[in-house]
């Protein structure tokens, strides 16, 4: 009893010097022309792993739906730690397929009008491209990481994360970025109460969902 | 016009006395279209169905010449006398996935121009086994069109960029349609996709036909079944036969099959190339009885076509060029009429407008050369600012110039050089 409240202390200890010693750091993210980019996941991995890093790489697995709505994966990228399970749902009248033949994982579903897949496990750190072979042009992406910390842009091409202050490699990734075009990690140096802005310039391949429009029909 | 009535190209007997159109086969093509319509309309009720659909309001405005679809030979679908005239097109395309690995389509057109108002333009299965590897395959079944646009990808076989589509997406419109198999092998990489292809067909025999009596045009017409191509009166006199003189272009006349054989290569980083060889494999001097003295030849037509698409920026690049061979022989005489044709279209994605900008340039040769004659050459400039204001709606003006030299213009009392202009405002509804 006595180790379990002691161990509820530490956590609390712990949570409260999440919030208390962590920094802000604003990554902002555009593409060549500088317009902002959405959908670019950020992670962060320290250059000494903390206790507080590895707290966070050990969280319990948890569930994403992807949806098929409209004809479209959604979301576009989502962000999974391993161990994490996939469910994909399609909420359309027509029927779908959701398949990859990414090396990091493969499988493949054919969803009727309002199913469910079973949940699937992605244990492995990777990139994962998800299409139907039905509709060739819905895709989506799973970005399998376990670093401590990550963060999504927005459509303002903004990603915030807090950091204990520590030194860390930070990298970012898009689905557009180019087969040649790696995302290399840039090191950072976090001080406490120190805020830090951080800017990335991706060069992006064109992003075909531009063309899906409605009267597109594909010949 | 006393040399244009000796030309002896596709004339076999000469009473002037014809019926274009054999209005029992008509009929029946119409009836096909109903079915089809039905069974759209049936089937639509049902799931795993997509349904696209398209609806233009339409004011134009020409000048030059009489248009080729009213017997003359002005290359634009509006020319002189029909400015300002509204009228309607409309596109019908459905997508029915019966299983997994198989699927139905079917694409409807109603327009103007073109005989029967209404035609079907494509209508075929495709078997494409599920695959999860980076190989896969598929057949196509039925009518559809050959793999060479890289600009008609909207609904009905229409531009995304401008409407009218090039010289060459034009004549496939007009005269080039499938009726047959297609087999395709894909391989699916991280950074490309390769893919190649071949098919077997019939219900081919006239195309090139419009090449050789018309020449070029540039018009959004495409033809399906239950259309009729109109050749330019002075043409239809020259093989006395009384004009109109309309004809079906998918005809089967030597029961020989045709074709075509494709490769494409489509990277996400570059863009995509495209090439296609095709040959119709027809016997020139076989015909169809169309008319009373009048037949309707096969033309042995054999082209290649190269096509290629990038992206730069917010800059979109497209470029095609086509280069063949079209021959007819009625007894005792032969012609072949050469035709190349090209364009670079550039075209801006700046949200809900978009901009393009076409040249395209195009020649035809006829060998042996008669006076006077049938050969041509010219070029034409497309200008077309699309604007989306809402997902449902695409306004469009454009304005197409085509600078053509044709000498058979002289038979009708023009001089051989014409230049051709038109202006279309468009309001396209999307379903």
């Amino acid at each position: 009893m006595g180790r379990r409240i002691l161990q509820l202390v530490a956590y609390v200890l712990l949570a409260g010097c999440d919030l208390a010693c962590a920094t802000p750091l604003d990554v902002r993210v555009t593409d060549a022309r500088g317009a902002p980019v959405a959908d670019a996941v950020v992670t962060v991995v320290p250059q000494v792993a903390s206790r507080e890093s590895e707290a966070l790489s050990q969280r319990a697995p948890r569930t994403h739906v992807i949806d098929q709505r409209n004809e479209t994966f959604i979301p576009y990228v989502e962000v999974f730690r391993p161990g994490d399970s996939v469910i994909f749902r399609n909420s359309d009248r027509t029927r779908h397929h959701a398949y990859s033949f990414s090396s990091a994982r493969q499988f493949d579903f054919v969803l009727g009008s309002g199913e469910d897949s079973p949940p699937m496990v992605l244990d492995k750190n990777g990139t994962i491209a998800v299409g139907c072979n039905i509709h060739d042009k819905m895709i989506t992406f799973f970005y399998v990481t376990d670093a401590p910390w990550y963060a999504q842009s927005e459509k303002s091409g903004k990603a915030r994360l807090d950091l204990p202050a520590g030194s860390y490699a930070i990298r970012v990734w898009h689905p557009l970025l180019p087969p040649s075009g790696h995302d290399e990690p840039r090191s950072i140096a976090v001080a406490a109460d120190a805020p830090r802005d951080l800017a990335f310039s991706l060069q992006l391949m064109p992003d075909p969902r531009a063309s899906m429009d409605r009267e597109r029909v594909g010949y | 016009m006393a040399t244009l009535m000796t030309h002896p190209i596709i004339r076999r007997t000469s009473p002037p006395q014809v019926v274009a159109v054999a209005p029992s086969r008509g009929s029946v093509r119409c009836g096909v279209v109903l079915a089809s319509c039905l069974l759209m309309t049936s089937v639509a009720l049902a799931e795993d169905i997509s349904v696209r659909a398209s609806a233009d309001v339409r004011v134009t405005g020409g000048s030059g010449e009489n248009s080729w679809t009213q017997g003359g030979f002005g290359k634009t679908r509006f020319g002189d006398g029909d400015a300002g005239t509204p009228f309607a097109n409309a596109a019908l395309s459905v997508h029915w996935q019966v299983t997994p690995a198989w699927s139905l389509s079917t694409d409807v057109r109603y327009q103007p121009h073109l005989g029967s108002a209404l035609s079907l333009t494509e209508a075929f299965a495709r078997y494409r086994p599920v695959s999860t590897g980076a190989w896969r395959w598929s057949v196509k079944l039925g009518e559809f069109f050959p793999p060479i646009s890289l600009e008609n990808d909207g609904i009905g076989w229409t531009s995304l960029w401008t409407l009218t589509p090039s010289a060459i997406n034009t004549w496939i419109g007009e005269e080039l349609r499938t009726f047959g198999a297609e087999a395709r092998i894909e391989h699916r990489g991280e950074a490309d996709t390769l893919s190649a292809g071949a098919a077997l067909f019939g219900t081919k025999d006239p195309a090139g036909e419009i090449l050789a009596s018309r020449g070029w045009s540039l018009s959004d017409l495409v033809a399906g079944i239950g259309s009729r191509l109109r050749e330019p009166d002075a043409y239809a006199t020259s093989i006395g036969v009384a004009p109109p003189r309309r004809y079906d272009p998918f005809l089967e006349i030597d029961h020989r099959v045709g074709i075509y054989a494709d490769a494409e290569w489509t990277s996400a980083q570059y863009g995509r190339l495209r090439a296609l060889y095709y040959d119709n494999r027809a016997d020139p001097s076989t015909y169809h009885p169309f008319g009373a003295g009048d037949d309707l030849f096969s033309w042995r037509t054999r082209f290649v076509s190269v096509g290629a698409q990038t992206q730069i920026d917010r800059l979109e690049l497209i470029a095609q060029a086509m280069d063949g061979t079209t021959k007819v022989a009625p007894p005792g005489f032969a012609s072949e009429t050469h035709f190349s044709a090209t364009y670079v279209l550039a075209g801006w994605n700046l949200g809900a407008w978009r901009p393009a900008l076409r040249l395209d340039a195009f020649t035809t040769r006829q060998t042996p050369d008669f006076p006077p004659r049938m050969s041509e050459h010219g070029n034409a400039l497309t200008f077309a600012l699309n604007w989306r204001p809402r997902e449902w709606l695409r306004l469009t003006g454009e304005a197409l110039r085509i600078d053509s030299t044709r000498d058979a213009r002289l038979s009708v009392g023009l001089a051989p050089r014409q230049v051709d202009t038109q202006i279309q405002l468009n309001a396209r509804f999307l379903y």
